[in-house]
């Protein structure tokens, strides 16, 4: 094959076009971007911001379903704060969600600690921590449902069989504490995993070394977790809380399986009445005042945890 | 078959597209006839395939093709219909209960002519179904079938201890202290559902009392009324119940009886039902008695189901062609009645005494029932607001309220007060 000289290439002059002009402005940063982005954007739009405007847009609605609705400005939001139904909600979702995740912060420490040890079965561990996140929520509450149930429940079976309780044994889902307490626990059983795994991962990236040099200097298991490990875990138990008081704050299958919201409404979080007004009634627009009632606290709280993990990463 | 040449082959298509063009329907859609049902899965499974086995013979002696799809009464159901009336799009035809025609009116065709058509035939539709389907005037939704809300009681016990058989609510108390004495009380949920509701409304109904007026605008639940019935439900909680009734689920009542734990029940026949196809030890003790009266008079409380059609519906004609089918054909209409086993009865007035109520003597307490037959909120009309209260469970948490603690008088003025909010609103 002849060689070819330099000056023998031809070079394209004027503007490129067709293909080789679209080629040279997506080797443009600013284009390529883009054109890399919207895809992403669009999916956002219409996956997230297209339900969300439209549910802010009928909870400031007198949206029915199936009806023409009108514009009410905050009408919903005002008359929700009257209806009692609302106010016990509105009390039920920080109780919940304010135990649960004080629980799952704790018992996920104690856990994730545990789990970083030497044990044996190690990984197989690790995996059956994972169960309960695994299970679909409706399916494994319905087990729980079956082991809170006034006829049959084996916790109470099990309770009056060690002699720690009388028979017949609370009854769980028919009074509003113990009601209370059930949904709490099957919450904390269910978001443990994701608080374990979590904190589990950010103890096993903290530099073994930090541990031996205070071992050196005489810091006792104590010492060593309060002045070591709990302070580089904060900005993962930061973001992890962030998430979990979300979750928390919005669960709905534990609720509604376990009871329905009751007794006498004692265990209503926001989307369980949102449900029922939304959707059991079909006034739409109550039941997106509902659950977005608490929108404005949570990008609050978003805000400012996040600002938190800013402040301890630099 | 010969060969097309070119010029035959675009003469051929183009003529075709002309005309479809012209007609403006697709040729598949213009020959194919095809209907979607949705309706929930019945408490009696052979109900179902018997609906599906007459869908087959429906197709096949009218060329309509139906798809029946079935849901989970209340919670999936009433998210699926919420969205296809949202997304005006879904099935043709959907089972309703309770208010739903009031709750979706507007998106419903007038099947007026098809009630007509039926009532000609079978008689005056039930009460109940009426106050349901017929809405502002207008039927919008077909009346298919109802279920009956009866004491279901352990005739075994009753015999065993001489009780006799109650008729009244009072009378239900004498009896229900002795149950309870023996181990078997009396099984009558006070909890967030729709069987709390099925039995407080007729006891409220037949001491007098109702929830709102039957303007549909005036509480009515601040009344004497009231009183007695909240002092007897308090009795009855304190002396014939367990305090499990207020965590009870819809099914809870009947997994008593059936367990053998309850000696009476409020509940539709499917405790029994179901307790005889599993053959449990307990069926051949149980019974059903006439529903229980009051001062004012015997009440009971209904859920019946209606077929209704979607206004978005492009193929009405071929739907109200099903339920002419299903329920106009009286030996349709039997053969579908007759495989729910009771649990499904026929809800026009000339076919309260079918068949069905004499394949087993203990559904011999049915015959003459449906009387007095209301849904939820009467003798306020279904409304949303009705709804409302219905839904938010206002009745049994009333009750619940004064079971647990709370005075008779704090409890109906919470009640009251959250009633005519609703109503306000």
């Amino acid at each position: 094959m002849a060689a070819v000289r330099a000056d023998e290439i031809l070079v394209p002059r004027g503007r490129p076009r067709g293909t080789a002009r679209l080629s040279v402005w997506l080797d443009r940063e600013r284009i390529l971007g883009p054109v890399f982005v919207t895809p992403a954007l669009l999916l956002l739009l219409l996956l997230v911001a297209y339900p969300f405007v439209m549910a802010v847009y009928f909870s400031l609605s007198n949206a029915f379903i199936g009806r023409p609705s009108e514009f009410i400005g905050i009408r919903n939001f005002v008359q929700l704060w009257d209806s009692d139904a609302f106010r016990q909600t509105f009390q039920n979702a920080f109780v919940f969600t304010g135990i649960a995740v004080v629980f799952k912060v704790v018992l996920g420490i104690v856990l994730a600690l545990l789990l970083n040890e030497q044990l044996w079965f190690k990984r197989m561990i690790r995996g059956a921590v994972l169960l309960p996140w695994v299970i679909p929520t409706a399916l494994s509450t319905l087990g729980w449902w079956w082991m809170f149930n006034s006829l049959y429940s084996v916790v109470n079976w099990t309770g009056i069989a060690l002699g720690v309780m009388d028979p017949p044994g609370p009854n769980w889902l028919g009074q509003r504490y113990y009601a209370m307490a059930a949904v709490i626990t099957v919450n904390i059983w269910r978001g443990l995993p994701f608080f374990a795994l979590c904190i589990l991962a950010a103890l096993v990236a903290i530099p073994k070394e930090l541990y031996e040099a205070a071992e050196a200097d005489g810091a006792g298991a104590n010492s060593r977790f309060w002045h070591i490990t709990l302070p580089l875990l904060k900005p993962v138990l930061a973001v992890v809380v962030l998430f979990s008081t979300i979750f928390t704050f919005s669960d709905f299958n534990i609720v509604y399986v376990l009871t329905r919201g009751g007794p006498i409404n004692s265990t209503h979080l926001f989307a369980t009445l949102s449900r029922v007004l939304g959707i059991d009634t079909g006034r739409i627009g109550e039941g997106a005042a509902v659950s977005l009632y608490l929108f404005p606290l949570l990008v609050f709280v978003v805000w400012a945890q996040l600002r938190f993990v800013r402040k301890q990463a630099y | 078959m010969g060969s097309v040449n070119r010029r035959e082959f675009l003469t051929a298509t183009g003529a075709g597209l002309a005309g479809i063009l012209a007609a403006g329907v697709p040729p598949a859609r213009a020959q194919q006839r095809e209907i979607s049902y949705l309706c929930w899965n019945n408490f009696a499974p052979a109900s179902d395939k018997k609906l599906a086995e007459i869908g087959q013979r429906f197709t096949k002696d009218t060329g309509v093709k139906l798809k029946i799809d079935h849901v989970s009464h209340m919670g999936p159901q009433q998210s699926k219909y919420a969205s296809e009336v949202q997304t005006q799009a879904g099935h043709d035809l959907v089972e309703m209960r309770m208010h739903f025609p009031w709750l979706y009116e507007p998106q419903l065709v007038d099947v007026s002519d098809v009630v007509a058509e039926l009532e000609k035939k079978y008689g005056k539709a039930l009460s109940s179904a009426y106050e349901g389907g017929h809405v502002k005037g207008v039927w919008r939704a077909v009346p298919q079938y109802h279920t009956m809300f009866v004491p279901t009681y352990r005739e075994d016990l009753f015999k065993k201890a001489s009780l006799k058989v109650p008729d009244t609510w009072e009378e239900l108390y004498t009896v229900g202290k002795e149950l309870k004495k023996m181990g078997n009380p009396v099984g009558i949920p006070i909890s967030q559902n729709y069987d709390s509701i099925s039995t407080a409304s007729p006891v409220l109904w037949s001491f007098g009392g109702m929830e709102v007026d039957k303007d549909g605008k005036t509480v009515r639940i601040n009344s004497p009324a009231t009183v007695q019935t909240i002092e007897w439900y308090k009795k009855m909680y304190r002396d014939c119940m367990e305090p499990e009734v207020l965590s009870w689920s819809d099914s809870s009542n009947n997994e008593s009886i059936q367990q053998g734990k309850a000696g009476w029940v409020h509940n539709p026949l499917s405790a029994y039902i179901v307790a005889r196809n599993r053959k449990l030890v307990t069926t051949d003790g149980m019974n059903h008695h006439r529903s229980l009266t009051g001062p004012h008079g015997r009440h009971e409380t209904d859920v019946p189901r209606h077929i209704a059609i979607w206004k978005f519906s492009k193929n009405i004609e071929p739907a109200k062609e099903w339920i002419r089918y299903l329920l106009g054909k009286r030996e349709v209409y039997d053969e579908y009645i007759m495989s729910g086993d009771a649990f499904n009865l026929p809800v026009y007035d000339k076919l309260q005494d079918h068949p069905v109520l004499k394949t087993d003597p203990k559904y011999a307490a049915l015959k003459g029932e449906g009387i007095q037959y209301h849904t939820y909120g009467w003798p306020a009309p279904p409304s949303d607001k009705v709804q409302l209260i219905t839904n938010t469970y206002l009745l049994p948490n009333m009750i619940a309220k004064a079971v647990t603690g709370t005075s008779t008088k704090d409890s109906i003025a919470w009640a009251e007060t959250e009633m005519k909010k609703i109503l306000a609103g």
